[in-house]
């Protein structure tokens, strides 16, 4: 008895060592059969780039649940804008996309440990970003708004009203840029919120006067028939044009040319129109209409350029 | 969305949170019980490598284990990578024998020196007077430090939605992102309730049946 419990014990133990050293000596052999998402076994120097995502005819998309882009319908099925354009851009990339939902502020992280392959979920560009993130043509255009009480929407017509409020953000978007170099709003009591949604509720509990998100999200968020609606999205911040893209990892170059290559597609043959139109976001649109189809022409540079956009072309 | 709706998809949340919940207990349970052994050895470098190791495991916290076991192959370029409920299991497990083996210690620690001697006047060997005489006395004596453990277990499941395995907040939280409704959050705190509230039930009657020697 006592040298089986023995027994049972030392095993425990000598897995427990096997594991530590299979993370560096059998490598290859232990990611086969840990790990769903690896590739089966090709370890040759061509396993890169377009290569990696080719081989395991998958393309893991790193996504976050926020409306409309990506989010999970009543029946549980991931949709939205993003995940329409994805599906379309990947049927012509020949891969099956795979979605996982990522925290937003690991995003560079999973791109460089490959847990995700790309982020596709309205990714804004900005210059800090492109120190790490290889960006696709841009796609989509976004502005940031200010979300009140409906009760005080009147009290804020323009950013100087808002001077010495409280003002919730997500820490790291866009919003915080414009606190921070806005003459008046750089004085506000600066709440750093995780996410977009805890802004949203910083505001709905009270704690915050006001919040800066995404327009999407805002618009989304303040229909009817959610918690938000007693919430009034204002536009009286001075935007500098704001566009989103793919990103993918820096050394992907192939990956991503082949990416505006497929963008390029979908937008000519007018299905990303359809799935814009479905989302009431065909008007902030950056490719595929009529009047932007020069800045495709772009696309198969391989560089994180972004296209002129006419700064007339209103937002959703 | 309806009550029955969000409980529903809160239910698949919970349901991650019981698989964390019983993977974890069930095997850092016999694991911490190793790691006691190292870090009461007679050899000194297994000693210390022991206590050195959980030195680490305690001195940090879980959520930074998780992400390191989950992205760090990836990021050292590895070519090896867990998937995410894997790498939560990992972490946990490793974290919570750490935790437990220090609970045994202690328990061990308790029993009387004049217990081995006596076992070793009856002629029993050194591994015949830890299973049959001091072991059960262990188990007695640690059940309340141990409830603590477990019932923090409950608790720091959450943790797992840091590299957003879906369990019961990380669903809550879904929920509040996808459809602007807030409640859901305070929600999972009723889910929670209930779960300690078995747990601390089955507790109290393990110690009531092993308190025989009491009344």
């Amino acid at each position: 008895m006592k040298k089986k419990i023995l027994a049972i014990f030392a095993s425990a133990a000598m897995c427990l060592g096997l594991c530590g050293c299979g993370n560096t000596a059998t490598s290859s052999a232990t990611s086969s059969t840990a790990d769903t998402t690896s590739t089966s076994g090709s370890t040759s120097s061509d396993n890169t780039d377009w290569n990696y995502i080719k081989n395991k005819g998958e393309m893991i998309i790193g996504i976050t649940y926020n409306m409309p882009m990506n989010y999970q319908d009543d029946n549980g099925e991931t949709t939205g804008f993003e995940t329409e354009f994805t599906k379309a851009v990947c049927e012509k990339l020949g891969v099956t996309p795979k979605f996982q939902v990522i925290e937003w502020s690991k995003k560079e992280m999973e791109l460089k440990a490959k847990t995700i392959d790309v982020i596709w979920n309205g990714l804004t560009v900005t210059e800090e970003r492109k120190e790490n993130i290889l960006f696709s043509t841009s796609y989509l255009k976004n502005k940031q708004v200010t979300v009140v009480k409906a009760e005080n929407a009147d009290k804020y017509p323009d950013t100087a009203s808002m001077a010495n409020i409280s003002i919730a953000f997500e820490s790291g978007s866009a919003g915080e840029d414009i606190i921070k170099n806005d003459t008046a709003l750089k004085n506000c009591k600066q709440i750093n919120c995780e996410a977009q949604k805890d802004a949203m509720l910083e505001v709905k509990s009270g704690t915050a006067d006001a919040c800066i998100v995404d327009y999407t999200l805002a618009k989304a968020f303040t229909k009817e028939g959610t918690d938000y609606s007693d919430l009034k999205v204002l536009e009286n911040i001075q935007n500098t044009d704001e566009e989103y893209a793919i990103g993918a990892r820096l050394e992907d170059k192939e990956t991503i040319s082949k990416i505006n290559a497929a963008i390029d597609e979908v937008a000519k043959d007018g299905t990303l129109k359809a799935i814009a139109e479905k989302y009431d976001l065909a008007d902030a649109l950056l490719v595929g209409g009529e009047s932007t189809t020069s800045d495709v022409s772009a696309v198969s540079a391989a560089e994180s350029e972004v296209s002129a956009v006419s700064s007339e072309s209103t937002a959703a | 969305m309806s009550f029955l709706e969000v409980t529903k998809s809160l239910s698949q949340g919970f349901g991650v949170t019981l698989l964390i919940f019983g993977i974890t207990l069930a095997v850092s349970i016999p694991l911490g019980l190793v790691i006691t052994f190292g870090s009461m050895s007679k050899i000194p470098p297994i000693k210390w490598l022991t206590k050195f190791f959980v030195w680490i495991i305690r001195g940090t916290p879980l959520m930074l284990q998780i992400v390191l076991i989950f992205y760090g192959p990836g990021l050292m370029h590895w070519n090896f990578q867990f998937n995410r409920m894997t790498a939560v299991l990992v972490a946990f497990i490793i974290n919570y024998s750490c935790y437990f083996s220090e609970i045994y210690r202690g328990g061990i620690e308790s029993i009387p020196k004049g217990q081995y001697e006596a076992g070793q006047v009856l002629g029993m060997t050194k591994s015949q007077i830890f299973f049959k005489v001091v072991l059960f006395q262990v188990i007695k004596r640690i059940v309340p430090p141990m409830g603590n453990e477990i019932i923090t277990l409950v608790k720091d499941t959450s943790l797992a939605r840091v590299i957003t395995v879906t369990e019961l907040v990380k669903a809550a939280e879904n929920i509040i992102a996808v459809k602007g409704i807030i409640w859901p959050l305070f929600y999972v705190g009723a889910f929670y309730l209930i779960f300690t509230a078995l747990i601390t039930f089955l507790l109290h009657l393990a110690e009531k049946k092993m308190n025989y020697y009491s009344n």
